[in-house]
């Protein structure tokens, strides 16, 4: 099964998000900053959707995209920013780097289930 | 809500012919007076954290020496809270000894309020803050509460100005505001124990809930509300000022004291959750502190083209 990597500092929003992906038979890593999820993105070809918070600390969101799509090569992930900022400077840095779209908090996840699971397909 | 900010006063003050006067003046100047027996002013004081102002009377104590004696404890106590002192005869602190003097940042009389107006407005009222700023951050966090906080409904007090230094002591949190027009902290304050029992009760862990867990979601609040108020009037971080000034923020736990460097009021909210089921409630206290930078004269709402706008929790695809 494909799986879901959720990145987020705040274990709150990480057992909120996995916990309901879970509940709605997605198969759910977690990470808990940008650096966290790029090593689990190297370690785990399987995952095909990535969660991720923008503002985390030792390594943000967008960063960390970015670096999946130049270091590890990976053009094929798909990402979903899930993030309190919704600056246009920082949704355009976020389109340049390939992401698929943009969530501003809190997490309504049955408005989003049936695009979490397309793009996790 | 009015949008009216408010400050307590702690009146300390036995005269029956004055004691009116001063009751008056709270009601139209957006004071809220408080009284304390004198045997429980000392606790009262350790333990009240929204004060703006002490009203002091000349005449408080059993002697001038006790009265003395009071003034210098509550200086030495909470040295942050203005002490204004009411005289009978004249509003001047220039007869009284220089060891005294120094506890009081003002004097009045009763036959002349118009003194203790501009102390009020010099210690408490000195700075303007925005209706549409006071009204907006109410709002936004009445949201964030209603989406962490599902199983509880939200009430909130009129916003009002302290110049209290004194911390909860169980847990809060900071984080910084930075814009072009203002720089400081936003703080949360709240009870450990409140939170857990409501985490427990409607939680989504097999295992009971931890100071960690408290300590998570308060960060997750903080951080909503953090972002709600940046999108609303902040906008771009471009915008920020270029000025990187930083003062030490000095927290003293030992006495639950926190200063962030500047003597300035501070502009404060406080919401209180109900769980309709059990009864129990969460009390919030949430603290703006601008102390590198304000200007609200340059105040603005960002103003959002309606075509650009997406509500939360909705997915905007590229």
């Amino acid at each position: 099964m494909a799986k879901i990597l959720v990145v987020d500092d705040s274990s709150t929003v990480r057992d909120e998000v996995a916990n309901f992906l879970k509940g709605s038979g997605l198969d759910v890593a977690t990470a808990i900053d940008g650096k966290d999820g790029l090593a689990k993105m190297k370690a785990d070809p399987g995952i095909k959707l990535i969660v991720s918070d923008v503002n985390m600390p030792n390594m943000d969101g967008l960063t960390m995209v970015e670096k999946i799509r130049g270091e590890l090569g990976n053009a094929a992930v798909n990402v979903i920013m899930l993030t309190t900022e919704s600056s246009p400077s920082m949704k355009e840095r976020g389109k340049a780097a390939g992401i698929k779209g943009w969530i501003v908090k809190p997490f309504k996840g049955a408005a989003v289930l049936e695009t979490f699971k397309k793009l996790s397909a | 809500m009015t949008d009216q900010l408010i400050s307590k006063v702690l009146v300390l003050d036995n005269s029956p012919e004055h004691i009116n006067i001063i009751k008056q003046f709270c009601d139209e100047n957006n004071l809220v007076g408080l009284k304390v027996q004198k045997n429980r002013l000392m606790s009262v004081l350790r333990s009240n954290i929204d004060l703006g102002a002490i009203l002091f009377s000349a005449s408080y104590g059993a002697s001038p020496e006790e009265n003395a004696e009071i003034a210098t404890r509550i200086h030495t106590l909470r040295p942050e809270l203005p002490i204004i002192l009411r005289r009978d005869d004249a509003a001047t602190l220039d007869d009284i000894p220089e060891i005294r003097r120094r506890v009081f940042c003002g004097a009045y009389t009763t036959d002349d309020m118009a003194a203790l107006s501009h102390i009020i407005e010099e210690y408490i009222f000195s700075q303007v803050y925005p209706n549409e700023l006071v009204r907006g951050i109410s709002e936004i966090t009445e949201d964030v509460l209603a989406s962490q906080f599902k199983h509880m409904t939200t009430t909130w007090a009129t916003p009002y100005i302290v110049r209290d230094k004194v911390i909860f002591g169980e847990v809060f949190s900071l984080i910084p505001l930075e814009s072009a027009w203002c720089r400081g902290y936003m703080m949360l304050q709240t009870e450990e124990q409140a939170i857990l029992d409501v985490l427990d009760a409607y939680g989504n862990k097999p295992e009971a809930a931890n100071f960690r867990d408290v300590n998570s979601l308060l960060g997750e609040v903080t951080n909503l509300i953090w972002g709600a108020f940046k999108n609303r009037y902040i906008g771009d971080a471009g915008a920020a000022s270029a000025s990187r000034v930083q003062v030490p923020l000095i927290v003293n736990h030992k006495h639950k004291y926190i200063s962030f460097g500047s003597e300035n009021p501070q502009l404060c909210f406080f919401y209180t959750m109900t769980d309709e089921n059990s009864g129990k409630t969460i009390k919030l206290y949430q603290r703006f502190v601008f102390n590198l930078c304000w200007t609200p004269e340059e105040f603005k709402e960002i103003a959002h083209d309606a075509s650009e706008l997406v509500d939360s929790g909705e997915l905007e695809l590229f």
